[in-house]
């Protein structure tokens, strides 16, 4: 079980650093955003399902599970208003030109 | 008495039962004293938010209502699909290689609050980034493209997940 949530623990590290780490690396609003916002979210998801783990069945658990769900539904919205409000602007898209 | 007042009766019990719900999993405490002072509080919280909590023209009946065991699958499927996407981010963002692409696709789903949890599992998928809604035309912001033809990133993108969303929603 202890494995398990180390296993849980590190994946939520090594998400988040490479979340942003992809933040630095990107060049423009939209490829940042997705560094960012999808791999936070999975990172602190991997920290949620952790604790959930490590507290056993308690009314503790039904609690994070709660907080997880509503995680869950927030943190998208919070990406698409931030992608939302780029597009409406006019921001130009960075793409790849093949040479 | 008229349907409108019906229908508002009938919003303002269901946003009280949701309130409750939560109520009781953050308090776990089921005595009485407890129980009744959650509910008259969620009542109250009820009257002033009704309207936003359930839409005046929200009356269909599947949408109120979805199925939950098709829902749980749902979420299992989704939180898979997370962390697969999310291993093909680390390699992407390790290699620093990408294609992003802006597509465009329209969804066969006909409920608002189906189109919502379409678009908000988009989102959460790594890799993809919904950019606008509009009725049933969906502008999503793809990393690594693999194309830009309609109909063929539609069922790369949301394929499964539509799917099952219809049988949630109908």
């Amino acid at each position: 079980m202890t494995w398990i949530v180390l296993l849980f623990l590190v994946l939520g590290v090594v998400f988040n650093i490479m979340g942003n780490l992809g933040v630095l690396v990107f060049p423009d609003v939209y490829t940042r955003l997705q560094a960012s916002s999808t791999c936070g979210t999975t990172a602190v998801f991997s920290v949620f399902i952790a604790s959930m783990l490590i507290t056993g069945l308690s009314v503790m658990t039904a609690k994070i599970l709660v907080i997880t769900l509503f995680f869950l539904v927030s943190s998208p919205v919070a990406a698409h208003i931030v992608a939302r409000y780029a597009w409406n602007k006019d921001m130009v898209v960075w793409r790849k030109f093949h040479d | 008495m008229d349907l409108h007042r019906k229908w508002k009766i009938v919003r303002v019990v269901l946003t009280t039962f949701y309130l409750m719900a939560g109520w009781v999993l953050f308090t776990a405490a089921l005595d009485p004293l407890m129980l009744g002072l959650g509910l008259i509080l969620s009542f109250f919280v009820s009257l002033l938010t009704f309207k936003l909590f359930i839409e005046k023209n929200e009356v269909d009946f599947h949408s109120l209502l979805p199925r939950i065991h098709y829902g749980v699958f749902y979420l299992l499927l989704v939180i898979y699909k997370m962390y697969v996407a999310s291993f093909k981010m680390l390699w992407l963002i390790i290699r620093g290689r990408i294609n992003p692409r802006v597509v465009h696709f329209r969804t066969r789903l006909k409920s608002d609050i189906a189109r919502v949890a379409l678009t908000s599992s988009i989102t959460l998928t790594p890799g993809t980034v919904t950019l606008s809604l509009d009725d049933d035309h969906l502008i999503v912001h793809w990393l690594d493209a693999k194309t830009t033809h309609s109909r063929y990133a539609g069922e790369l993108v949301k394929g499964v997940f539509e799917r099952l969303l219809k049988r949630i929603w109908i």
